[in-house]
């Protein structure tokens, strides 16, 4: 079973890796004969700069990690239940969506600092702004998957006489989950994002300030090593759902079997 | 146990953006319990409408409704329906037998209204031995009808009701399955009242058939099926078979020549 999955693995990633391969191989044939401007490091330039300071690494990854996935885990319960009330009650359903909308439609990298401003620099802060930035989509993924079930299957249990929490258990729910697992794998690399826009305002610790004090002091291996990071934690966020998803939502995967 | 189902002076008008469309104009059935009817009719004469109103997912304007003496809704509430659908409905996370017993879960499986089969019976019964643990998009369309039925059976209904269940397939395999379902209705003793587009069918399946026309929806003309049962594949030569098919098709063309019927064609065979 374990070596089906790493086959199956395997089979599906060589592309994307050997592609990853090769491009990163010609920036660095085009880095050593001079090709490129100085603001644009050797692969291997960044690479170094993990080899040279392991601490740079591990001492911004997992402060940024937590306040993404705090920020993250409150944004979805808040969203998933908003979403919940909003479906269930008509009355609210517009409002609930419109707060939503307007709360991602805040541009963070301004009011991030401003926030600083009004409530310190504290991780809270830092929190809250990964939760804004990654609201909307599991808001509007629950929203849409609580309604996808269509007429029909509705029709059928009503003809079963099931009850408001019975359809909610055997229907509802389990035609939501593609809509929330797509809601939930987007958000992911946002509350990433959100919480290093939210450090730039003022963190000691943290992708995003490591990221400010490279920009600064012009070290640019550093600074694209921080983009790399960022890349890992976002990458992260939604490859962890993505494969959450494959097992849970187990009925869109399988392959057609003929009569 | 079995309910007839009365049907008295029912009509049902839809307002929609033009002219208010009457569905159905003072319909009266009476289907005998544990006999076997068809309602046949162009599309857009109600026939559907007509079999909603009996299931309970929509009411009627007026008339009344009786099945076995109770309202549609309280026989709904006793899980008296069995109901299929045009398409199977089925739920896509549900394997086949966790589809077929989807009303034992609503009903609670410690419930009085205990199913007389088991599901696993069911599953030999409608030919999907071997595909209990299969999930319907592995299923083909006509598989997928036959996990619905069960569902529909689970529970034993009193009354079956069936809305062009086998529209969908072609005709080898609808001919396969209208023998099952009369197999399995003779078995289970329930009433079953069956919409379809085909006169073959409505004929081989049914005690007796209501013919529709449409706009207003209305029954034009009842034609009974002397045939006796359990029917077979070759009764669909007799003499007397082809005297209903043609009594059907009179009623819904009327006697003139069928060549240039305006509106959706009524399948023949």
């Amino acid at each position: 079973m374990a070596s089906t999955t790493s086959l199956a693995i395997f089979r599906t990633s060589w592309r994307p890796v050997l592609t990853g391969l090769i491009l990163i191989t010609l920036l660095e044939a085009a880095k050593r004969v001079h090709w490129l401007p100085v603001f644009i490091p050797a692969p291997s330039e960044v690479v170094w700069e993990i080899w040279k300071t392991p601490r740079l690494v591990t001492a911004n990854l997992a402060p940024t990690a937590w306040k993404a996935a705090a920020g993250y885990g409150i944004a979805a319960t808040v969203a998933i239940a908003a979403a919940s009330i909003a479906v269930s009650l008509r009355a609210l359903y517009g409002p609930i969506y419109n707060i939503s909308v307007m709360i991602n439609s805040v541009p963070i990298i301004a009011t991030a600092p401003l926030l600083a401003l009004w409530l310190g620099t504290g991780t809270q802060v830092q929190i809250a702004i990964a939760a804004l930035a990654s609201q909307f989509p599991m808001l509007v993924g629950t929203m849409q998957g609580l309604q996808a079930a269509d007429q029909r299957q509705r029709e059928l249990m009503h003809v079963l006489s099931a009850s408001r929490s019975q359809t909610l258990r055997y229907l509802l729910i389990p035609s939501a989950l593609p809509y929330l697992f797509a809601g939930l794998k987007i958000a992911a690399p946002s509350a990433v994002l959100g919480a290093i826009t939210a450090e730039w305002a003022g963190a000691d610790q943290g992708v995003g300030a490591m990221m400010l004090y490279a920009l600064f002091s012009y070290d640019t291996p550093k600074v694209w090593l921080s983009v790399v990071l960022t890349c890992v934690l976002a990458g992260a966020g939604f490859g962890i759902w993505a494969a959450i998803e494959r097992l849970a939502v187990y009925w869109r995967h399988d392959v057609e079997l003929a009569d | 146990m079995s309910r007839d189902i009365q049907v008295e002076k029912v009509s049902m008008v839809f307002y929609g953006r033009g002219e208010p469309v009457i569905a159905l104009e003072k319909v009266d059935m009476h289907v005998p319990a544990g006999q076997f009817a068809s309602i046949i009719g162009p599309s857009g004469c109600g026939k559907s409408t007509l079999l909603r109103l009996v299931a309970d997912i929509a009411r009627p304007q007026a008339g009344t409704i009786t099945l076995g003496g109770d309202t549609p809704r309280a026989a709904r509430h006793a899980h008296s329906l069995g109901f299929v659908f045009q398409a199977p409905t089925l739920l896509p996370w549900r394997s086949v037998r966790q589809n077929i017993e989807l009303p034992l879960d609503v009903v609670g499986r410690g419930s009085a209204k205990r199913s007389a089969r088991s599901s696993a019976e069911l599953i030999d019964l409608v030919g999907l031995s071997g595909f209990a643990d299969a999930l319907p998009h592995q299923l083909s369309g006509g598989m997928q009808q036959r996990v619905a039925i069960a569902r529909a059976l689970i529970l034993t209904p009193d009354i079956l009701l069936l809305d062009e269940p086998f529209g969908a397939l072609d005709e080898i395999t609808r001919q396969r399955m209208n023998l099952e379902l009369l197999r399995i209705w003779s078995e289970s003793g329930t009433s079953a009242l069956l919409v379809t587009h085909s006169i073959a069918e409505a004929v081989f399946m049914s005690d007796r058939i209501y013919v529709m026309s449409a706009r207003p929806g209305r029954i034009t003309s009842i034609v009974d099926v002397p045939l006796e049962r359990p029917r077979r594949l070759d009764m669909m030569r007799s003499s007397a078979f082809f005297d209903c098919v043609n009594r059907v098709r009179d009623g819904l063309f009327g006697h003139q020549p069928s060549e240039a019927v305006a509106g959706e064609p009524v399948e023949a065979y």
